[in-house]
């Protein structure tokens, strides 16, 4: 700050503090404890959009879940463990945050995918196969767009979650790292939570086979460095999805119950 | 259209914090420091609500300006609201029958005279 500057900022303070009189004084206090009280309205009103802004996203992930998945916690688990192997990946915690919001949505495509194709039990024919695939584009157009970054987010993973490292998945067969960090993120844990829960078809692999699964994964579905750090916090990213399904945190109990 | 607040007081600085917390809502402001000039910008603007202090220097209070305001047939449909630091209940009794619309004591809340003045306005509308 230039003296000067200063010299002008204390004359304004000294000018003001001299032509407040009692009675002004008593006002200014109102007025700040008037400003306290809307600042805390201010939050509180934040935190609630906030709320619902999170809950309307889940409800709309759900919307495309309900017709394969029985249990709204299958997302919420892939948003907090996409979220924890992004913090141990060494992103900051907004872009973590973040994405545990965003990778609830990443197969929202599905509700355009016709029940004759997602429900068919079997393999798909290559025609079928397509239309399923098309999920991806499709979650990518439902989201995308946005001016809000979570649903920027949520559209770049709903895009790429069924790219692969080695080149061979879908839309675009992106390779590596030209595949966004959020994608990858969301297909390594989405891979293990399918897993390791019960199915129509199946019941859920063991987590060490699942794990195994994982690891044979490593360079050809997903980053290694990924698969690698998931492997090595395997305990605490297993301990944090038994703790999601004993407490389903904020409204994943609602959620569940409808 | 945003509506017009004349805001008499004799103290500059009341008038400029009065001014602050209205400036949120957006109303359109004019001032005057004691009681004569109020009247006579009262005729002259026709503001939607005038903002008084009572108790002011000059040939007649802020009392007086309300019961003369409340008696010009030009002026019925300008409210008057009284800003007063005597908050005992004689003194809300004599500003409410001088006409004011509503008698506030000072200091007062701004959330509180920003409600009074949006009920007011929107009194008059329905």
């Amino acid at each position: 700050m230039s003296a000067q500057f200063r010299a002008a900022v204390n004359a304004d303070c000294t000018e003001a503090s001299n032509s407040f009189g009692a009675g002004a004084a008593a006002q200014m206090e109102c007025l700040i404890t008037d400003l306290g009280r809307m600042v805390q309205q201010r939050n509180e009103a934040l935190r609630e959009v906030t709320r619902a802004h999170h809950e309307a996203l889940l409800r709309l992930a759900r919307a495309a879940e309900f017709r394969d998945d029985d249990t709204g916690v299958h997302l919420l688990r892939i948003g907090f463990l996409a979220e924890a192997l992004a913090l141990l990946a060494g992103q900051t915690p907004e872009f973590a945050e973040r994405l545990r919001w965003a990778a609830p949505m990443h197969d929202i495509g599905k509700i355009g995918v016709p029940d004759e194709v997602l429900k068919k039990p079997g393999a798909y024919s290559p025609e079928e196969r397509k239309i399923m695939n098309g999920h991806a584009m499709m979650g990518a157009q439902i989201l995308g767009g946005s001016r809000s970054p979570l649903f920027q987010m949520a559209a770049e993973v709903a895009l790429n979650h069924h790219e692969r490292w080695d080149g061979s998945g879908y839309p675009l067969g992106l390779v590596g790292e030209a595949i966004p960090l959020s994608g990858r993120l969301v297909a390594v844990v989405d891979f293990f939570d399918a897993l390791t829960m019960n199915r129509c078809y199946r019941p859920a692999f063991p987590d060490s086979q699942a794990l195994a699964m994982m690891a044979a994964q490593r360079g050809l579905a997903f980053d290694p460095w990924l698969v690698d750090l998931a492997l090595a916090h395997a305990e605490d990213l297993i301990a944090l999805r038994d703790h999601i399904n004993r407490s389903p945190p904020e409204f994943g109990p609602m959620i569940t119950q409808i | 259209m945003s509506k017009t607040v004349l805001i008499v007081d004799d103290h500059a600085d009341i008038r400029r914090l009065i001014r602050m917390t209205l400036e949120i809502e957006a109303y359109e402001i004019h001032e005057a420091a004691n009681a004569s000039s109020a009247l006579r910008m009262a005729r002259e603007l026709r503001p939607d609500f005038v903002l008084m202090d009572v108790m002011m220097p000059g040939e007649f209070d802020g009392l007086e300006a309300c019961r003369r305001m409340r008696a010009d047939p030009a002026l019925v449909r300008v409210q008057v609201i009284l800003l007063s630091a005597m908050g005992q209940a004689a003194d809300r009794a004599a500003g409410l029958q001088a006409g004011a619309l509503s008698y506030i004591a000072k200091p007062f809340s701004p959330l509180k005279l920003i409600a009074t003045l949006a009920a007011a306005g929107a009194a008059v509308q329905s």
